[in-house]
């Protein structure tokens, strides 16, 4: 189980970032739970100043950019 | 039911929208939303945040914060978390409202836009505005609120594994942002007086020779999300503008000619004042303060006079009803208010400044 975090105040491209994870995660068939952390308090937290962010199991992946629904894959193939 | 009611204002939204569709504007907002998606994918913006560090010079930190939108902001999304990162960083109340105020008003689309469909000289006028003032506004509310220690909370800051993963590819540094001035240049050669034909010829050859730069130095997954960037912001903008402009013509169809000419015609102080007033909350989609101001006020036809137009472009654009509502939260009731009091008082004064200077 992987544990997928999505982090952004909820703007356009946060957004955009969910969707792709989601539609990644269906396509890799890897068991995930997605969760989007949407306080500001809690990004930065986390140390980070540019939404969105992804996380994978409590590791920043990409920050300030909303990486590709193949990116993500990749990125889940890693693990 | 009489259908000739409806049509004045309907070809009035056209003829604004006819006139943001033309040749003009297009030639100019197309290299835009490229330079926008190459700074958004290529660029390691990351960079700019270790000058905003407890540390860093306050000078150099002050001349970041206010110019540094320009690459930083091209997503409105990424102002408030920065915002609020700066603030609690070790930066500062200063440099982080002065970052606040400038990303937003000096975003490299608005400028091009309001430069290209306002005049040169309202849109040079708009970034020396924004940046002055937003030093300005930063170091008044550094005076304000942070007499003695700033208590700082030191949290580690996550960079993008990515854009670490890049530096070893054997790419010499320079290179992207070589790749965004040649983009610059293509904007640069399209919208200036030359002669069609030379025109032509040198941005064939600037965009030659940033395709070739692509294509040489930078890996597949960069191209593609290079692309990917620029047609994002597109369709995300693209398609507002238009209806905005649209929307903005009809309303300034049926806006009273003589009554904006009253209260907007001068560059006096209320003049000024009620323009930033209405800028500060009226939400303004990105790129929209541009026909709000040329058509719907009529700047363009000379119904309102420089001043109130720059002021309304310096408040608007950098606040909204919802944001203040945000800044509230983060900041605390008390320095909001002074933020946005200084923000309506500064951007009247620069109204008037600029008026006086402009007529």
């Amino acid at each position: 189980m992987v544990k997928i975090e999505v982090l952004g105040t909820g703007c356009a491209k946060c957004k955009s970032l969910a969707k792709n994870v989601e539609k990644a995660v269906e396509e890799a068939e890897v068991e995930a739970e997605i969760v989007k952390v949407e306080s500001l308090q809690e990004i930065m937290n986390r140390g980070v100043m540019m939404t969105p962010a992804l996380f994978i199991d409590g590791e920043a992946v990409a920050v300030g950019r909303a990486p590709s629904v193949a990116e993500i894959k990749s990125l889940l193939k890693k693990r | 039911m009489n259908l000739e009611v409806f049509l004045p204002p309907l070809e009035a939204g056209f003829e604004a929208l006819m006139e943001y569709l033309s040749a003009h504007v297009l030639t100019c907002l197309i290299p835009a939303f490229f330079i926008a998606g190459a700074i958004a994918a290529l660029l390691q913006r990351e960079a700019v945040l270790k000058y905003f560090g407890k540390d860093a010079p306050k000078w150099l930190c002050y001349s970041v914060a206010s110019t540094s939108g320009t690459v930083l902001a091209v997503c409105s999304c990424t102002i408030l978390p920065m915002f609020a990162g700066i603030h609690r960083r070790g930066a500062g109340i200063g440099p982080a409202t002065a970052f606040l105020f400038a990303g937003p008003a000096i975003n490299l689309l608005a400028v091009v836009l309001t430069a290209r469909v306002l005049g040169l000289d309202l849109g040079a006028a708009r970034v020396v505005a924004a940046v002055s003032m937003s030093v300005v506004i930063g170091l008044l509310m550094a005076a304000i609120f942070e007499r003695g220690s700033v208590e700082a909370e030191e949290t580690a800051t996550c960079v993008s594994p990515a854009a670490a993963a890049e530096e070893e590819d054997g790419r010499p540094d320079y290179i992207p942002p070589l790749f965004v001035g040649l983009l610059v240049g293509v904007l640069l050669a399209a919208t200036s007086g030359l002669p069609l034909m030379h025109k032509a010829v040198l941005v064939s050859i600037l965009v030659l020779a940033s395709a070739w730069l692509l294509n040489a130095y930078f890996s597949e997954m960069e191209k593609s999300s290079f692309f990917e960037e620029t047609w994002w912001l597109t369709k995300r903008i693209f398609p507002l503008l238009l209806a905005g402009t649209f929307i903005t013509g009809i309303i300034g169809y049926f806006l009273p000619v003589d009554l904006i000419k009253l209260v907007f015609g001068t560059s006096d102080f209320v003049a000024c004042f009620v323009a930033s007033v209405i800028g500060a909350l009226l939400y303004m989609p990105t790129l929209l303060e541009v026909p709000i101001v040329g058509t719907m006020f009529g700047y363009s036809s000379g119904t309102m006079a420089p001043g109130p137009a720059l002021a309304l472009l310096l408040a608007g654009p950098s606040m909204s009803l919802p944001n203040m509502i945000v800044i509230w939260r983060i900041i605390g009731s008390r320095k909001a208010s002074v933020y946005i009091a200084l923000v309506v008082l500064l951007s009247t004064l620069m109204g008037m400044i600029y008026g006086t200077m402009a007529s």
